[in-house]
């Protein structure tokens, strides 16, 4: 009896939430989460989002969010990214500061963390060829690319 | 406490300040805020970079940036082939098995290392390469997609965490607790010696190879991936009954076996894990002797 009650209980709700146009909210739970145009890692990003800003849920499929960011963009992010409850913004990061000036302010330079530049110093320190990595990032087959891919049928 | 007291106090806090800025500067390590003399600006731009928290997991961004070192490290220990056709197909069999990974989110980059000897290694926020000898062994997509999802397993599942933390509190112990805690990264490329220990581990670690307890958990998961994104699991499988086959007397494959323990035992765990499978997936071999072929040698 109890159980039937919590059911029609929760059946209730998520009408009345649909009726009334509601749709739930989630937080950023890492300190930057790249928000894509598709589901997957090498699709372009269209915004970047910080730990405890706020995105609105359009829509799921498979393991992946459709959102609303607070800029107004539109795409995807990865569930794991996201949480239920209130994330308390990240401090200020230096790492991300690296990037260039804007980094830790812009969501968008944060998107591509320091650039390489700690990275670049390191390699320079050790006297490695720091290009071999800026090859293989230049390198990488495009969103078209793997698309184009998958419809060949290099995915399920 | 006396005037006295205090004052003898704030002469020895004040000259242990003035000598660990000192030290720090013996070992190029740039200045920590809060130690006398900072000014509130020089504190602004040199705030503490939470990267060297010995204590908390790396997050993405500096988990990359560490992935970009190791894979320069990787490129000074083989030369990689700048062979962009080649690159980009490898790139797009492991994107796609990628994609069904754990960590479908984060950005997968992939290389290929110029030499025969068998080889295929993962770093630290996405980098993974595979040899041109590894490349040679395999005759279908399938077995690259396994030996990929194996690579991609050791990403996704942030096999490197363990190296990472040991490096951290080993720079704790080297560079001070202030420092270990909360080291500070000084201005955009600026060289940090504790990001140096970190990305000196990890890049021995990668190397040399995981445990065997991580190969076997990176094979289950592997082959998971291969399957989800559509290939025969069994392409790991093959892939190393190939290597068993050439055995140790192979200079070529003898590395792969030091820095992959136990291929009977990952074998007997690949049968197993095919026997509880009842799904059929692709092999793509016409695909793969095209886009492999001239490389290779074939």
């Amino acid at each position: 009896m109890r159980g039937r009650f919590v059911v029609a209980a929760a059946l209730a709700l998520a009408v009345a939430a649909v009726a009334t146009g509601q749709t739930p909210t989630r937080w950023v739970d890492r300190t930057k989460a790249d928000v894509r145009a598709g589901k997957a890692s090498f699709y372009e990003i269209v915004d970047t989002v910080l730990k405890g800003e706020q995105v609105t849920v359009l829509k799921s499929e498979e393991r992946w969010l459709s959102v609303r960011t607070p800029r107004g963009k539109t795409g995807w992010l990865f569930e794991q990214t996201l949480s239920a409850n209130a994330v308390t913004p990240a401090a200020s990061s230096s790492f991300l500061k690296g990037a260039g000036s804007d980094a830790s302010t812009s969501a968008v330079a944060a998107s591509t963390g320091a650039k390489g530049l700690y990275a670049q110093q390191y390699a320079k320190s050790k006297g490695y060829d720091y290009s071999v990595v800026e090859w293989i990032e230049s390198h990488q087959p495009t969103e078209s690319d793997n698309e184009g891919f998958a419809r060949a049928g290099g995915k399920p | 406490m006396s005037r006295r007291a205090v004052l003898l106090l704030l002469v020895v806090v004040a000259t242990i300040g003035f000598e660990a800025r000192n030290v720090g500067a013996q070992f190029g390590i740039p200045r920590i805020p809060g130690i006398p003399g900072l000014t509130r600006e020089r504190e602004a731009e040199q705030s503490p970079m939470d990267m060297f928290n010995a204590f908390s997991d790396m997050d993405e961004p500096q988990e990359v940036e560490i992935g970009r070192s190791v894979a320069a490290a990787v490129g000074a220990r083989y030369k990689i082939l700048r062979d962009e056709a080649l690159t980009k197909y490898v790139a797009l069999v492991g994107n796609s098995v990628a994609a069904t990974s754990d960590r479908p989110d984060l950005r997968y980059y992939f290389a290929v290392l110029d030499t025969p000897e068998v080889e295929a290694l993962a770093a630290p926020g996405g980098f993974v390469f595979v040899s041109r000898g590894a490349l040679s062994t395999m005759r279908d997509e399938a077995m690259l997609a396994g030996v990929l999802g194996h690579e991609v397993g050791h990403v996704a599942l942030k096999h490197h965490n363990a190296t990472i933390k040991a490096q951290r509190t080993k720079a704790l112990a080297m560079f001070g607790a202030n420092i270990g805690l909360r080291f500070v990264p000084g201005p955009a490329g600026a060289f940090t010696p504790v990001m140096s220990l970190v990305a000196d581990g990890i890049a021995e670690g990668v190397l040399k190879g995981h445990s065997r307890e991580e190969e076997m958990e990176s094979d289950r998961v592997g082959f998971q991936y291969a399957a989800r994104a559509g290939y025969d699991p069994a392409g790991l499988r093959d892939f190393l009954s190939a290597l068993s086959a050439r055995g140790t007397g192979d200079a070529n494959v003898s590395k792969f076996f030091s820095t992959h323990p136990g291929t009977d035992d990952r074998l007997k765990e690949q049968t197993k894990l095919l026997q509880g499978f009842s799904g059929s997936g692709r092999r793509e071999a016409e695909r793969f002797a095209k886009a492999v072929g001239t490389a290779t040698g074939r």
